[in-house]
């Protein structure tokens, strides 16, 4: 009998463990539902102590992963991190894999912690440098060994790479991924109503011939511009997202405005060719149609000595500028006997 | 080489009026336009002088294929052939998916040559359909630009168009791709639409619609065309200048157009399906609107018209935007709104670089940078901003019609070149037209001060009498912008002296007509450094295009050559190996090519991209380390045991003891290993192309294997370890 109630009484308060633990566990990741509740994008902004709440000191394996972003407001205007992007990005996977699991999805958080504020957290998981996103799965024990990182190529192409990791390493799938609509319905709502009620006014202009592309000067220049942004290899610049200049790596006061090597090219050196390419048919233009009116034959002469001075400076160094960026040595093939 | 030049040459004889002159003047541009013609097709062939006659890359041999069957077999059953040998194990329809121009250009060149008494062989017809058809572009070019600006600035452009870089990248004597006869299509389409455009004579309206026919049969471009020239339609509408020559340019071309190309049966029915062609329709409807509201106008009196016209508007209106409500929904059914990925990412740059990988990855579809234009079309992209003003001669009178599609098309091409670095090849032409009109007007406005200073006084005389006769063509011509279409028989006419007055037009005294007993010369000595320098403009465009012909654009990719301090090395590796499969293989055996025409390694990162595509558990970061493609010793364990590594890399460190990659300039990182599936079969004196024999598989009934007997290999087309010490292992 007393062996019996010893045994019962065991059983009990096994129970009673499993039971406490198991709700120690419950109100862990209600608490992470509540936070993330709270917040905008449903990312969990972490700091020392709840690292250590939801993180350290959980056994394990947790009931959840943590995928956690490592954010310093102190670098967001350093463009070449990206931090702001990758942030919005993040924000991004998160509310989407909330919304396609209607929040009830509590096997992946996501967080982020910042590094003025929790710098000892940022050490636990030995993070030296940005951008930063890890994943800790339920088992890991080592916040720093265990975890997984995000690596370069799996922000390459922003949330859907950053799902994709997910969906690799956890076995839950993100869904859709919903970017917010690029303007909202009211902005869309407005536009239409000023689009009608610019309709008549235009088709009125139109009737009467007043419009700008009336004006051949307006779309001959309109042309031009075009073409400058076009050679200047500004597509280029706006696809790639090349900055206008490099800081030197060797002396961090001097700036790189030319990159050697033909596949890229920096902002301010595409805008420079641009403008000698243009400059000189504008010129070219100048003489043929400007200069032949002007009454004065110094001010044409001048002007003509001026024309020709830039021109032939504008193709040289465009031509030393392209040897020297290409490596390409142009020869004409000379008669060998000229040799 | 020197036509620029001579061209421009030219010029002035045309000027007098006397008609002895005149003649002469056009014997002279006839030929000049055969010598641009010979020089077109002589600056292509480089590639067989410097190599041999052979066809170059892989779809160039795919066409060829093509052409082969329908030399052999004719055209029926070239439309229905199935082709289960392309696209293995899939095979093609070829007559449903290829663009047949063309394979039937060449058929037909082919078949008229033998039909002579000429027994050339399909491969030589097929390496120099190419440069023919060059020379074709650059007289269609010269048709363009006389129709848009004047004999001069036709043979510059044309002489320009010749041996631009970038035309040349795609039409070198072996190139047999699409593009070859494509480019010479669209320039003749545009010349077609401009010259009914100027005579508004259905004639040129039906051969407009075939030479579009013509166009789409031979390459996908064709829808820049039909962009394009909607676009002008409207822009005419817009500001005011909608004429009966401008519907019977625009909607024969449509109708006519859009039947012909759904005949092609790459096309179908996308021909009224995509939204690539919608811009067409709903123009077609506009001017139909529009031509209805100008004939109401016509009949009515101005009160009744008023009346009139508020109906008319508000039932086109309505019709309208019925329309492009059905157009609209139809669009907004599929998930790319009816455009395709590539047209998208010409509207929006950004769009491949940020949903689809696949377009993005693809070198041609790239955007440039300044040196790729510098490059393509040289010092054309100086004098391109010149041409565009260059119009700006009638800077009180709107644009005419030609010179505002001009002006429309260089602006478009030069933004979709922007985009995409293949299309510089549309941008090309446009270029030089808009070059050649500027350079022979700079050419007009030098020599003319210089005519001017040497003659002195004597030539006033002659000035003013051009300025009466010519003013009088003008006034002519004004009236004829609005005629009716009774009136065209007198058109052509007035055409005519138009066109002589262009000519006068290039000469600077005509200019005078605003502000009249103004001396109009630049000054003496800075007109001939001017023209000095620009005759060194043009010859170091010459200089430049010969030595891109000569240099760059080439080599035929199956033949490889490498120029190190120990003379020139010729890899021939590709032909060895085919030579090999065709002595040692059934035509029956499957062999199926692993890898792509260039170094496996580096094309690595998109087989593994596309593959993971398709299989979601390659993933690319398995094979990165730190963020790159390795294969020494710091390569990742899963790039070190795929398949295409080993493939590659099998039995390599045999050939110097250390395995050392001279394309990477390092050690390669496993270097002894055994292949389980694979047994070597052959590789070449450079180990470019290695062939595998695939084993039976293990743990099968032994006969059925054999029974099957399809001797499976594999090729790969391994990296360029150059080394002329490396021992071929069946040697």
């Amino acid at each position: 009998m007393a062996a019996h109630f010893f045994t019962l009484s065991i059983i009990t308060l096994s129970l009673f463990v499993v039971a406490s633990s198991g709700g120690l566990e419950s109100e862990l990741v209600a608490d992470l539902l509540t936070l993330q509740a709270e917040s905008k994008s449903g990312v969990i902004h972490l700091d020392d102590r709840t690292v250590s709440k939801f993180l350290t000191s959980p056994r394990t394996p947790r009931p959840y992963s943590f995928l956690i972003f490592f954010d310093a407001a102190n670098f967001h205007d350093k463009p070449e991190l990206r931090l702001r992007e990758l942030r919005r990005e993040f924000e991004i996977v998160a509310s989407s894999f909330i919304t396609n699991h209607n929040s009830s999805n509590t096997k992946l958080f996501f967080g982020d912690i910042e590094f003025r504020e929790s710098q000892s957290s940022f050490q636990l998981f030995g993070v030296n440098s940005l951008p930063h996103v890890r994943l800790v799965g339920p088992t890991a024990k080592s916040l720093k060994d265990d975890s997984d990182v995000m690596d370069q190529g799996d922000f390459s192409r922003l949330a859907e790479s950053m799902a994709e990791f997910v969906e690799s390493r956890t076995k839950l799938t993100v869904g859709p991924i919903r970017r917010p609509p690029a303007l909202s319905k009211m902005q869309l709502g407005l536009i239409t109503a000023l689009l009608l009620l610019c309709l008549p006014l235009v088709a009125k202009r139109i009737f009467a011939g007043e419009t700008l592309l009336h004006d051949p000067k307006i779309w001959l220049s309109g042309a031009v511009f075009l073409y400058f942004i076009s050679v200047s290899g500004a597509m280029h610049n706006i696809i790639r997202k090349m900055p206008m200049f490099l800081v030197d790596r060797n002396d961090p006061n001097k700036l790189v405005f030319f990159y050697q090597g033909s596949g890229m090219q920096l902002g301010a050196e595409g805008f420079a060719v641009g403008f000698l390419y243009t400059v000189v048919g504008l010129l070219l233009a100048f003489v043929t149609h400007v200069l032949v009116y002007v009454k004065d034959a110094t001010a044409k002469r001048l002007a003509m000595l001026f024309t020709l001075l830039v021109s032939f400076w504008a193709v040289k160094k465009v031509i030393l500028l392209d040897n020297w960026k290409t490596g390409y040595g142009i020869h004409g093939f000379w008669p060998s006997s000229w040799n | 080489m020197a036509a620029p030049e001579t061209s421009t040459a030219a010029v002035p004889t045309l000027y007098t009026n006397n008609t002895l002159r005149n003649a002469f003047g056009g014997v002279l541009s006839f030929f000049i336009l055969l010598l641009i013609g010979v020089m077109a097709f002589s600056i292509r062939l480089f590639s067989v002088i410097k190599y041999e006659s052979v066809i170059h890359e892989f779809d160039p041999y795919f066409n060829y294929r093509v052409t082969q069957f329908l030399a052999k077999n004719g055209i029926y059953e070239f439309w229905n052939w199935f082709d289960d040998r392309t696209w293995y194990p899939l095979g093609r329809v070829i007559g449903g998916t290829v663009y047949p121009g063309l394979t039937l250009t060449a058929g037909t060149i082919w078949w008229l040559l033998n039909s002579l008494n000429i027994p050339l062989s399909v491969e030589t017809v097929c390496v120099f359909t190419a440069p023919i058809f060059s020379a074709f572009a650059s007289w269609a070019t010269y048709l363009l630009t006389k129709e848009v600006k004047g004999t001069g600035a036709g043979l510059t452009a044309a002489a320009l168009l010749a041996m631009v870089p970038s035309y040349i990248s795609r039409s070198v004597a072996g190139s047999y791709d699409n593009e070859a006869v494509a480019i010479f299509a669209l320039i003749f389409t545009f010349y077609l639409y401009i010259k009914t455009l100027n005579t508004g004579s259905l004639f040129y309206a039906t051969l407009n619609s075939i030479a579009y026919f013509y166009m789409v049969c031979s390459w996908g471009g064709y829808t820049f065309i039909i962009n394009l020239i909607p676009m002008h339609v409207l822009l005419c509408i817009v500001t005011g200048r909608f004429s009966s020559r401008l519907y019977i340019a625009y909607a024969p071309l449509v109708v006519l157009g859009t039947l012909l190309a759904a005949l092609v049966p790459v096309v179908g029915f996308n021909a009224v399906m995509t939204s690539e062609h919608f811009a067409s329709f709903l123009v077609f409807i506009i001017i139909h609107v529009v031509a209805f509201v100008y004939y109401i106008k016509g009949i009515l009196s101005p009160k009744m018209f008023k009346v009139a016209v508020t109906l008319v508007v508000s039932v086109g209106l309505a019709v309208c935007c019925a329309v492009i409500a059905v157009l609209i929904a139809l669009v907004a059914s599929s998930p790319t709104k009816g455009w395709s990925g590539r047209s998208l990412s010409l509207l929006d740059p950004t769009y491949a670089s940020k949903y689809i990988p696949i377009i993005a990855s693809v070198s041609e579809h790239q955007p440039p940078t300044w040196p790729s234009y510098f490059m393509d079309i040289n010092v054309l992209a100086f004098l391109v901003p010149a041409g565009i003003i260059v119009r700006l001669k009638a800077c009180f009178l709107p644009l005419s019609d030609a010179s505002s599609f001009v002006v429309l098309y260089i602006a478009t091409s030069v933004y979709f070149s922007g985009v995409m670095v293949r299309l510089m090849l549309v941008l090309a032409p446009a270029a030089c037209i808009t070059s050649g009109i500027a350079l022979s007007q700079a050419f007009d406005v030098f020599t003319g001060s210089i005519k001017f200073q040497l003659t002195g006084a004597s030539s006033n005389t002659e000035v003013d009498a051009a300025e009466t006769s010519s003013s009088t063509a003008e006034s002519q011509t004004d009236a004829v912008k609005t005629q009716k279409p009774e009136e065209t028989a007198k058109n052509r006419p007035s055409r005519k002296s138009k066109k002589k007055e262009r000519e006068h037009g290039e000469k600077p005294s005509t200019k005078a007509k605003a502000e009249k007993k103004r001396l109009l010369a630049l000054p003496l000595e800075s007109s001939v450094i001017s023209l000095l320098l620009l005759v060194l403009l043009g010859a170091f465009y010459v200089v430049h295009c010969v030595w891109a012909a000569a240099e760059a654009y080439s080599a035929p990719s199956i033949v490889l050559t490498s120029r190190s301090h120990d003379g020139l090395h010729v890899f021939d590796d590709f032909r060895e190996a085919y030579a090999w499969l065709s002595h040692n293989t059934d035509v029956d055996d499957k062999v199926s090519l692993v890898g792509y025409p260039s170094d496996d390694i580096n094309k690595f990162l998109w087989m593994v991209r596309i593959g993971g595509g398709v299989f979601p558990h390659i993933k690319e970061p398995d094979y990165l380390r730190d963020g790159q493609y390795r294969i020494d010793s710091q390569a990742t364990p899963t790039m070190l045991n795929c398949l295409m590594y080993k493939l590659s890399y099998y039995r390599f460190v045999e050939t110097d003891g250390k395995g050392f990659d001279r394309v990477r300039q390092t050690e390669i990182g496993k270097k002894y290993f055994k292949l389980t599936h694979f047994e070597e079969a052959f590789t070449t004196h450079h180990w470019m192309v290695r062939i595998y024999k695939l084993k039976p598989p293990k743990n099968r009934i032994r006969g059925k294997t054999k029974k099957s007997k399809s001797k499976t290999s594999s090729t790969t087309s391994s990296p360029k370890r150059s080394g002329s010490k490396k021992k071929n292992p069946w040697q």
